[in-house]
Formats: structure tokens, C-alpha cells, sequence
């Protein structure tokens, strides 16, 4: 078989169950937030703590840097549990998903012990600094960069699309710390960058909803001590794409249109028609097997693999879906409709177009698993 | 899949390979049987996987039936092993001896009268005038009841379905021995749908597979402006959306193949969801392998026209979604989320 089809029947381990009624319970007693399934939509710092005193922020980290040396499939339970109940994850997200892991891997001993307790205990957020004014897909062609200083680095160029940059504490940022030369991925790094520090700048983007989750940052003259530079210098370009597989594979890329699909069920069960309960059940189906495919590739992670084109082909496959769903539910919705439904479809809507471009857009994800195929 | 899956697999690959290929696909479309290979099929214990050794099975369980069963749809295999293997499966669960030769279920509308007479007629049976053994599930009073006749006493029209397997009407009106006649629970008879449907899932997640791998070496090989087709970009995005659609098939099928009691919305998830992914992917391998692909000579239509065919064999995947949506339905109580996990 081709590279990147790897998706091996793996379940939840049934223990899980136990698990799973904790955080339903959890959120059951949640109730200053309203719902929303995408990861994007909602952020709440006061729930991320909340959220970390259960220890389910880092639960697959050692302990002796605050996590709870759970299994990755553990975290699996905690995480879809969230989207599905649309709890307002945005804080802690990035944090918990990607930068942990990353300083797990690649951090010194010192920056784990001093930032992931931290992330764990819910008190810092981080966000991701990739994308440039110049820079989208071709990552590579970044300019953001820094220059050697006495003691660390200084720092100047722009981050833009930044979620969440003005409710969070740190940024981990690639940036070039050498010019661009001949080999196109050498020359970057990843720093930890303090949001708060002399010379940086966040200054807010409205999204099409109204709503203001991204950002752009200004780096001017920031200085960034040696200690918080991640891994090797240089090295910047291996480290961001072991992101990926965390990244792309999990419940958020597929589940953003979750709350819509159940309002739906709501609203249709008293007398669904044939129509209703043929699309009902088309897009359970598809649910079922995209959950299906990214607990395969959770079990991979579980296993220390590095699955990158699973992970590209299920976010592909998911992010299709989430699109899919909201146009086809408009058209077979019932007359009447709760203020719940008629919320949960608009809002999705609004944020449709933003699925099939964070994290790596639907053209590039095609691109990856293209290459898998032998093709390029 | 299990150790024992896996070696199961490349055994029934092995003699594929060997004994499957494209000459004989055409040779048995214009009728000719290939006989020494079902007799081979059969030495190898393959005709009766699933049903039980204490009956003259093979035992094993239906799961790995379904490996096997995928591998078949791999390389369109035009002997009915599906209907065979079904048909085994199903005398041995009721404690019936295994006949020898194919065993095809007809499934159509039969009625079994006081005087055991069988009277009633079955279209579209896949494979039903090369069948040794009929059943037949027949009406009598409010029960059901498995009939099981020799198909040489049966009246068989033949017919075809679109990719050329055979797709006969079978019309009995005879009298059925007692020791012939078998009281069929609601639930063996549901099961007949619901693995019938389990089969096409598999096979198709198999000819899937099959026409990915086909149809990428093709667009390595195929050159057009001076390099291989593959090098386009509108064609590598045209076959990642395939792979995206291979990759949820195999693992909607994979799942039938390792829960030992099948499920009926594990069932209709695989059959829904691999019937929309198998339409999609047709059209795709066709686009991409040009007028060649659309050519009785290329071994493409083997597949897809199996894929078209297939997906509306047991239910097409309007009908399965329809039966999930009212199940999830039905419950008035439960939450979505709630019923997702639970199904693991
Ligand atoms: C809601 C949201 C949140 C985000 N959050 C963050 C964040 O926190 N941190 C961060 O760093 N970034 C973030 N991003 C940015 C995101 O990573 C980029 O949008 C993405 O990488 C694409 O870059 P771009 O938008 O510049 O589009 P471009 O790269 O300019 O692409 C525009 C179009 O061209 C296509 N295209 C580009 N190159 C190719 C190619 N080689 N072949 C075929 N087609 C191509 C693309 O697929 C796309 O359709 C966020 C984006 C959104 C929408």
C-alpha cells in the first residue's frame, strides 16, 4: 500500500469510559460559556484553569513537569469531549496539543522544568508564530529573523494570523536566524517568545464573524535570551514539521461543525422525513469513520510513530467534511427552528472558509498526500 | 487484523495473482466458467471459511471471511466464493450438512404452502445458474422458513448486472422435502441483508484499493507535454481526493473484519459510506486514465463497473444511510454525541 494510508483498527481502550464520564461530568457543571464545536471559536481563560485543576491540561507529560503521564489516547477521550460539548478550549489548545509536546522533545532541561508546569496548571497560553504577511503556505520563505547578541538574540520582523496572540503569554515562533541560503529549510529556529516583552506589538484582526481571534505581531528589537531558544538553532525547520502529525490528526479537524449536525438531530427527530434521515445518517457515517481513522492515527502517536500523511489525509478528509456539512443541513433543516440551531448554523457558516486553511490548507494537505502516492 | 488474517489474505492474494488476471475477467463475462479455479478455491478450504468444521466447514468466523472476501474484489473475481461462502455460513449456523459446489442465496419473493409446495421468483440473483445449491427463504403463515433446493430443478433465466456478472431470475415451483426445509429466526433472516451488504463493503473496499494503485501507475507512466501526466497538479489533487476516499473505505471495512458479532450500524456505515466513496473514485480513475480507461480492453472497467454495481447490491448507500438516521432517530432520549462513542 502507499505511504500515509496507514489507518490500522485501533479502539479506545474500554477502561477509557471512566474517563470519559469524569469529563462529561465536568462539563455538565460548566456554564458561563456558550457552545461552540470549533476549536477556534471560543476562548476562555478562567474554564483553561479550570479545565487544568482536573489535570487535563498535559495529561500525557512526565510528572515531574506537571503532567500526568497518561496515555495519549487518555488525552484523545479528554479532547474530543471537549469539541463535542463545544467547550471555549482556545486558551490552552496550542499549548496543550503543540508546544508542550515540542519543548517535551526538543526543550533543555531547563525550559521544561520552568515552562511546562506552567502550561499544565493552566496559567500560560501559547500561541503559534508561522504565518507571515508574505508567508502562508510556502513556509519556508519566512523573514522574521534575528541576529546574534551578547546573551540571546534580537529580534525583528512580523507574525500575522496569530490566534489568540492578545489573551496569551508566549508565542513559539520559527524565525530565520540565518540568511536564506542554496538548501531552503536550513538557517531557522524556534523561539519562546514572552508576548509581554519591550518591543512586541499585537495589534488585533477582525474576522468575517465580527470577531477578533487572530492577530498580527510586531517584533522590534525584542531581545530573546539563549534560554529560550528551542532545540538547536538552525534547526527550526525539522522541529515545526514534527508538529504535524499532533497538529493535523486530532478530533478539531473534523468536528468543527459537530454542534450544527446535533441541532439538527434535535430538531428534526419528532418527524423527521425520509430526506432528513437519509442525510442524518449520511453524515454519521461519515463521522464515525473520520473519529475511526483519527483514533488509528492517535494510536500511532501512542506507539511513538510519526504518522505526517495520515495526519494530512484525515484533516483533508475532515475539513471537507466540516464544509460540507453546514450547506447540506441549511437545505434540509425543518421550517422551525430552535435559536440554539439557527445560531450554530450561522456561526458555522461564518467560520467555514477559515477549516480548509489553518493549520496547512486543503491544497497543500493534497500536495503531501500526492507525495505519499510516489507522484512528486 | 490478526496474524491469521493477514497470512489468510496473502494466501487468497497469492492465488489471485496467479490465476485472476484480465484474459480470464474476459473470458468469463462471454461465459466461460472458470472452473478449475473455484476447484482450487475449494482445496484450499476457502468456499466454506466461516462455517462451522463440525457441518464440513472450513470454521474460522465471518470476519475472516470478510478478509478474504476483500482480497476477491482486489482482482474481480468472477466466481461467486461471496454467495458461496454466505450461503455455507448461514446452512451451518441452522445445523445443516454443507452441500458441495456454489450455494447462492435468491433472495426474492417465495412463498412455502401446506402441502410444501415452493412457489415465487428472485431477480437479480449474482451468480444464480452457476449455483449446485439454492436457498430460498420462503413465507409460510406468519414464519420464515430456508429452503434449500437443487438448482438444477429450478426454472433460471439469465440476466447481468452492469459489470457483466451473471444476474439471473430464478422461478421455483416445486416441492420442498422436509429435510430440506429450515425455521429461520427474524434475526438469521435480517442477518442474510446485513451480511450480504457486510460483503459488497468489503469487495469494494477492495476493488478501491485496487483502482488507486491502478490508476497512480498509470499517471506515472502516461506522458503528455513532455512528462508524466502524474507531474500535473490538478492531477495529483485529483488523486489525493481518491486516496482520502481509499483510505476511509479500508478503514470502514477493516472495522467489520475485526468485531467477531457484526453490528447493523457498523454495517450501514460501511455500506453507506464505501458505496459514495466508490462513485466518487470511479469518476476519478476514469478522468484520470483518459479514453484508455474507458476501453472493454482495459482492465480498469473490471473494477469500476464492479464498483458501480456492487454498491447498489444489498442496499445502495441512500438506503443504508436512511436506516442509520431512523435508528439514531428512534431513540428520543439519546444524545448523538453519546450514541457516536458508544459505537467505538
Ligand atoms: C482562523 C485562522 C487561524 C490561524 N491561526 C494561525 C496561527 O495561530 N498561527 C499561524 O502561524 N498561522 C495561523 N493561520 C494562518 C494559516 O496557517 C494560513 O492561512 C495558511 O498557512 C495559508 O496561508 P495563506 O493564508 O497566506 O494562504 P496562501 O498560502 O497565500 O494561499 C492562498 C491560496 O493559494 C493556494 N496555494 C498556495 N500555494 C500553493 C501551491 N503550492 N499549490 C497549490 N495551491 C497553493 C492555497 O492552498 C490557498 O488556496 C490561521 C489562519 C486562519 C484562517
Amino acid at each position: 500500500m502507499f505511504q500515509g494510508m496507514n489507518f490500522a483498527p485501533a479502539q479506545l481502550p474500554s477502561g477509557l469510559a471512566v474517563l470519559r464520564e469524569e469529563v462529561r461530568d465536568f462539563l455538565s457543571e460548566e456554564t458561563d460559556w456558550s457552545p461552540n464545536s470549533d476549536f477556534n471559536a471560543g476562548a476562555c481563560p478562567d474554564f483553561s484553569k479550570r479545565f487544568a485543576a482536573k489535570g487535563w491540561i498535559g495529561m500525557t507529560w512526565p510528572k515531574k513537569y506537571g503532567g500526568g503521564e497518561r496515555s495519549f489516547l487518555e488525552r484523545y477521550v479528554v479532547t474530543e469531549e471537549l469539541l463535542a460539548a463545544g467547550a471555549p478550549v482556545g486558551c490552552h489548545w496550542i499549548a496543550d496539543r503543540q508546544s508542550g509536546p515540542l519543548l517535551l522533545r526538543f526543550g533543555t532541561e531547563a525550559q521544561k522544568s520552568q515552562f511546562l508546569p506552567e502550561i499544565a496548571a493552566g496559567k500560560h497560553f501559547y500561541s503559534i508564530g508561522m504565518s507571515e504577511p508574505d508567508t502562508g503556505s510556502d513556509l519556508a520563505s519566512i523573514r522574521t529573523s534575528a541576529v546574534a547578541v551578547d546573551g540571546g538574540w534580537k529580534l525583528n520582523g512580523s507574525k500575522i494570523w496569530t490566534s489568540n496572540a492578545h489573551l496569551n503569554h508566549y508565542l513559539v515562533a520559527l524565525v530565520r536566524t540565518a540568511p536564506p541560503s542554496e538548501q531552503r529549510h536550513a538557517g531557522m529556529s524556534q523561539f519562546i517568545v514572552p508576548l509581554q516583552a519591550d518591543g512586541v506589538t499585537i495589534r488585533g484582526i477582525e474576522n468575517l464573524a465580527g470577531e477578533q481571534d487572530f492577530n498580527q505581531i510586531f517584533f522590534d528589537d525584542v531581545f530573546i535570551p539563549d534560554d529560550h531558544v528551542v532545540g538547536e538553532p538552525g534547526n527550526g525547520w525539522a522541529q515545526v514539521m514534527s508538529e504535524l502529525a499532533y497538529e493535523r490528526s486530532g478530533p478539531e479537524r473534523f468536528l468543527s461543525a459537530f454542534r450544527v449536525l446535533a441541532e439538527f438531530g434535535k430538531s428534526i427527530q419528532p418527524e423527521p422525513t425520509d430526506a432528513q434521515m437519509r442525510l442524518y445518517g449520511q453524515m454519521v457515517a461519515h463521522l464515525v469513520v473520520l473519529r475511526r481513522m483519527s483514533i488509528s492515527i492517535a494510536s500511532l502517536l501512542e506507539a511513538g510513530e510519526m504518522p505526517d500523511n495520515e495526519a494530512a489525509l484525515i484533516k483533508d478528509l475532515g475539513n471537507s467534511y466540516e464544509r460540507w456539512v453546514p450547506e447540506m443541513i441549511r437545505l434540509h433543516q425543518p421550517g422551525k427552528v430552535s435559536k440554539g440551531f439557527a445560531q450554530a448554523l450561522s456561526d458555522c457558516i461564518l467560520h467555514a472558509p477559515s477549516f480548509t486553511l489553518r493549520g496547512g490548507t486543503r491544497e497543500i494537505l493534497r500536495g503531501m498526500i500526492a507525495r505519499g502516492l510516489g507522484l512528486r | 487484523m490478526n496474524e491469521e488474517q493477514q497470512l489468510m489474505a496473502s494466501m487468497t492474494r497469492r492465488i489471485l495473482s496467479d490465476h485472476c488476471d484480465t484474459a480470464l475477467l474476459d473470458q468469463a463475462e462471454q461465459g466461460q466458467y472458470p472452473e478449475v479455479l473455484w476447484s482450487l478455491l475449494e482445496t484450499q478450504g476457502l468456499t466454506s471459511l466461516g462455517a462451522s468444521e463440525a457441518f464440513g466447514g472450513a470454521g474460522g468466523s465471518f470476519c475472516d471471511a470478510l478478509v478474504v472476501l476483500r482480497e476477491t474484489g482486489r482482482y474481480a473475481l468472477p466466481l461467486p466464493l461471496a454467495e458461496t461462502i454466505q450461503g455455507a455460513s448461514l446452512l451451518s449456523s441452522l445445523g445443516a450438512a454443507l452441500p458441495d459446489g456454489p450455494i447462492v442465496i435468491a433472495s426474492g419473493d417465495f412463498a412455502l404452502n401446506a402441502d410444501h409446495r415452493l412457489v415465487g421468483s428472485a431477480s437479480d440473483v449474482r451468480f444464480g445458474r452457476h449455483a449446485k445449491t439454492l436457498l430460498v427463504v420462503a413465507q409460510t403463515g406468519q414464519r420464515a422458513v430456508l429452503c434449500q433446493l437443487l438448482a438444477s430443478e429450478c426454472e433460471i433465466e439469465i440476466g447481468a448486472n452492469l459489470a457483466g456478472e451473471p444476474s439471473d431470475t430464478v422461478t421455483i415451483d416445486q416441492k420442498v422435502a422436509l429435510a430440506h426445509q429450515f425455521p429461520l429466526s427474524l434475526e438469521a433472516h435480517q442477518d442474510i441483508e446485513t451480511r450480504g451488504a457486510a460483503v459488497r463493503s468489503v469487495m469494494m473496499a477492495g476493488a478501491l484499493e485496487e483502482a488507486l494503485s491502478l490508476t497512480v501507475g498509470y499517471a506515472l507512466e502516461r506522458r503528455q507535454f513532455g512528462k508524466p501526466i502524474a507531474k500535473f497538479q490538478a492531477v495529483q489533487q485529483q488523486l489525493a481526493v481518491f486516496a482520502t476516499q481509499v483510505a476511509a473505505s479500508t478503514r470502514a471495512a477493516e472495522t467489520l473484519m475485526v468485531t467477531e458479532s457484526l453490528s447493523l450500524l457498523d454495517v450501514a456505515i460501511a455500506k453507506a459510506r464505501i458505496g459514495e466513496a466508490a462513485g466518487l473514485s470511479a469518476e476519478i480513475a476514469h478522468q484520470v486514465h483518459g479514453a484508455i480507461g474507458y476501453t472493454k480492453d482495459h482492465q480498469l472497467n473490471h473494477l469500476t463497473r464492479r464498483l458501480w454495481s456492487w454498491r447498489d447490491e444489498f442496499g445502495h448507500e441512500g438506503y443504508w444511510q436512511e436506516r442509520l438516521g431512523r435508528k439514531l432517530l428512534a431513540d428520543t432520549k439519546a444524545n448523538l454525541w453519546h450514541q457516536i462513542t458508544a459505537m467505538g
